[in-house]
């Protein structure tokens, strides 16, 4: 298993796997008000979202995409994919109650319900989870 | 929708399974060899360059459809990965991890259809 010697502290999988999906909301939020920021600078360029790099959120957001990168590179060290892939989708969970919260986006019923089963789905790899982290 | 595009839209998906596996497979490699052994970075390159073309088939696909067309597909992968997983790195899939991943997956795909 290649769960030997998993780190404790700051290198410790689990941490750096919450980090990732943190820095990947962040980065979806701040990618979408650097979007809307220079939507307005239209040319024949437009479709390649190149006029984005004008917005200093779309930088930030891409610090925090290469951030994300390496956590979850090092979350893939300690953690079995088919464990770590389904827990990193509580993005999905995370992006749209953000989008919710501070964007102000409004969110249709059968979208709640697409968050409902999500979170449904995860809390049900979170227990082989668990038990992983305690065979250790 | 065109053949072609549906066929893109496959070859997008395989392309970030195939990814995730290698870079799963490359950093299990740095754990025993370190990042300067052949086994860490032929897995290593090879995962980048398999999501960097799904990045841009994936941009391609956007210019061409509505973001909630194409994003169900991707909703897919976590069920596809966890098989994935179980087949091609050996890992254990328990019936409860698979029905997690299912419970997910089909989430993934209401929130971006509606």
């Amino acid at each position: 298993m290649p769960m030997q010697n998993k780190p404790s502290g700051f290198a410790n999988p689990w941490f750096q796997l919450v980090l990732s999906v943190v820095f990947v909301t962040i980065y979806e939020l701040l990618l979408k008000r650097g979007a809307m920021e220079t939507a307005y600078l239209m040319d024949r360029w437009a479709w390649t979202g190149i006029s984005g790099l004008a917005s200093l959120y779309v930088w930030v957001g891409i610090v925090l995409i290469i951030l994300s990168l390496v956590t979850w590179l090092h979350v893939l060290r300690y953690i079995p994919l088919s464990i770590a892939f389904p827990l990193s989708q509580v993005v999905h969970v995370l992006v749209p109650l953000c989008s919710w919260l501070v964007l102000g986006e409004r969110i249709t019923s059968p979208r709640w319900c697409g968050i409902a089963l999500v979170s449904l789905g995860l809390a049900i790899v979170a227990k082989p989870a668990a038990r992983l982290e305690e065979r250790l | 929708m065109r053949p072609i595009s549906f066929a893109l839209i496959f070859i997008a998906l395989a392309a970030f399974v195939a990814g995730q596996l290698l870079l799963k497979k490359a950093m299990e490699a740095s754990n025993a060899d370190g990042f300067h052994s052949r086994k860490f970075m032929q897995p290593f390159i090879a995962g980048i360059f398999f999501l960097t073309v799904q990045f841009f088939l994936n941009l391609g696909l956007l210019q061409r459809y509505d973001l909630s067309y194409i994003y169900p597909f991707q909703g897919l992968s976590v069920i596809i990965i966890s098989f994935a997983a179980a087949i091609v790195l050996q890992e254990k899939l328990t019936l409860q991890l698979a029905i997690g991943a299912a419970l997910i997956s089909a989430g993934i795909v209401l929130v971006s259809i509606s």
